[in-house]
Formats: structure tokens, C-alpha cells, sequence
């Protein structure tokens, strides 16, 4: 089991995304900080609030050099629609082997039916150290879009060497 | 020792691409990834761009803005396992030429947002090679690049 603590690593997970395309945390970084949250799916409400709240701020993300990722355990057809009925332009990854769920102390547990994962949030350096952790297993508990931005500022100004303009 | 360059040169003259940077026609930056490696045979590159030197947009514009939020949202999923690869043409820091966009079948290459920009011309290319397309939402370019090209560590 991975401990999932602020200044830990996230595992670098590979995983299909919406389309069916292998993919890596890492690789879908580059070189820029991500927002990654992971969810219980399409079918329940709370999802679908908070995923259009994370449309919403995607029209910033896009233009800052910023990443958002989703992870569930959706089949990638299942996120493919659900991602188009959103309007979501930012990349789903589909664990619906649930293979990281079984390592990750990430699983909602008491949800036996979909057995999904927990909604959760991480803020990640382009290493994918952790800066933050958010616990959304109540609606509340969950990373505000205002928080997303702080989260993002903060990492930001870390690793971009000209947060402070240059000097001409 | 430099970074390498996160974008390569082709050239073209209106009705045919080359991967010859000395080529004829008009020479245009790419992501570099879509002629890395080894090239699908017999692809259809839906060029949207033209031959004349003066046609660019500027990256910053709010169509060229659009046209890649488009490729993000449905484009992209819509071209689905036909997609060979995505990449904008780039002038120089701030200038779009146009894009092309590599499927394996071109039935559905009328719906190409970049159409928008400039028309689009259907030539087949064996010298693309298979990248994967770009993970959202991020539209910006990274200096000089070609979008989805480059990161801030090339």
C-alpha cells in the first residue's frame, strides 16, 4: 500500500485513457504541474457535479500550463461519452481492471456494488511529488476550484525559474 | 549540448508534402515526434494550410484557440485508432500556419477544425509516424513550438 501524503510521490500510473490510448502520469505532465482526481464514475451525482465545476476552471488550466486528470474505474467508452456530455477537454484515465485501485488506499470501500475508487484529489509537481491531498468521500471534503488555483499558483511558482519577470 | 528542438521542418506547395526540409513549396515547423519515428504507409495528411507565405493566424487568436480546444474535446476522439498524428504548423514564436491532421482513413477528414483556419487539402504520406495525441486541456504553446509540441524542459 502506497502511503499518499503531501511531499510523497505519487505513483507514476499507466493506464488507458478515454480513448483506449496507453498513457503515464509522467507522460501526460510533460513538463507542467497537475490536478488529479480521482472519482467514483459516471453514475453517481455528486461526480457529476464536481466534473462540470472542473469544466468550468479547464478554460484556465488551458491556458496556464497546467494539467487535469481524472481517474476512475469507468471503462474508457464509459468516460469517452461521459467526457462529451461534459464538455471536458482534459484527459480521463480508465482503471477499470482495477489494477492501481488494488494498490492505492484509494478505494471507497463502502460502495460494493461499482467498487469504485474514493473521490480524492492531489496536486502534483511535474515529478509528481504530492503538494496536497484532498479527502472527497463527503461532498465538502473536496478541493474547491478556488483551491485547484492556489494549489497551482503555489507549484508554479516553484517551478517556473521566471515566476519573478526577469530583469531586461 | 543544446536540447533538441521540439519541432521539425517540412515543406509544402499547395498539393504535395515532403519531409525534405530543403524541399520545394512553403517550409512549415512541426511537432517533431510526428517524423521521428517510423512512418505509417500510405496515411492521408489532411493539410490545412496554404503555399502562399503570408497565410498564418496568429497562435493567439481567438479561432486558432478554438480550432485546438476542438481537436481536445472532440476531434481527437472522434478520428479514434485512425489517428496517426496531430500538429499545428508553426512560423516562428507567435505565428500559426495552419495544422495537419494523419488518419489512416480520410472519410471523416471534412469535419477538421482547422478547416476553419484554412483549407484543407487530403495528400497521402508514408513519413508520419504515430504519436500520441495530446492529453488536455492545455491549449498553449510552449515558445517557438508547434502545439501539442515541446514542454517547458525543451
Amino acid at each position: 500500500m502506497t502511503d499518499l501524503l503531501p511531499g510523497s510521490r505519487f505513483p507514476d500510473l499507466d493506464l488507458p485513457d478515454h480513448t483506449g490510448r496507453p498513457r503515464t502520469l509522467s507522460e501526460i505532465s510533460g513538463s507542467d504541474p497537475i490536478a488529479l482526481l480521482t472519482s467514483r464514475g459516471w453514475w453517481c451525482p455528486k461526480e457529476q457535479r464536481y466534473m462540470r465545476e472542473l469544466c468550468r476552471v479547464q478554460e484556465e488550466f488551458e491556458v496556464a500550463y497546467a494539467k487535469i486528470i481524472v481517474v476512475s474505474v469507468d471503462a474508457p467508452e464509459v468516460q469517452s461519452a461521459f467526457r462529451a456530455g461534459l464538455g471536458a477537454r482534459f484527459t480521463f484515465l480508465s482503471d477499470f481492471e482495477r489494477r492501481w485501485l488494488e494498490q492505492l488506499p484509494l478505494c471507497e470501500g463502502t460502495d460494493t456494488l461499482h467498487d469504485p475508487y474514493r473521490p480524492a484529489a492531489f496536486t502534483l509537481y511535474p515529478d509528481l511529488t504530492i503538494n496536497a491531498a484532498f479527502n472527497g468521500y463527503w461532498f465538502w471534503g473536496r478541493a474547491t476550484m478556488e483551491e485547484l488555483r492556489q494549489e497551482m499558483r503555489a507549484i508554479t511558482r516553484e517551478i517556473r525559474e521566471d515566476w519573478e519577470v526577469p530583469e531586461s | 549540448m543544446s536540447p533538441e528542438l521540439p519541432f521539425a521542418y517540412i515543406r509544402f506547395d499547395g498539393e504535395r508534402l515532403s519531409d525534405d526540409p530543403h524541399g520545394p513549396g512553403r517550409r512549415l515547423r512541426i511537432d517533431a515526434r510526428c517524423v521521428a519515428g517510423e512512418g505509417v504507409q500510405g496515411a492521408h495528411a489532411h493539410v490545412c494550410a496554404l503555399s502562399n507565405e503570408d497565410a498564418s493566424l496568429r497562435y493567439d487568436e481567438p479561432e486558432v484557440q478554438q480550432a485546438r480546444r476542438d481537436a481536445l474535446d472532440w476531434w481527437i476522439p472522434m478520428l479514434g485508432d485512425d489517428l496517426v498524428c496531430i500538429s499545428t504548423f508553426a512560423l516562428d514564436e507567435s505565428r500559426c500556419a495552419g495544422a495537419v491532421t494523419v488518419t489512416t482513413d480520410p472519410r471523416r477528414l471534412d469535419y477538421d477544425p482547422f478547416a476553419r483556419l484554412f483549407p484543407g487539402t487530403t495528400v497521402r504520406a508514408d513519413f508520419f509516424s504515430r504519436v500520441p495525441p495530446p492529453p488536455g486541456p492545455v491549449i498553449e504553446r510552449y515558445s517557438g513550438a508547434p502545439w501539442p509540441a515541446g514542454s517547458f524542459g525543451s
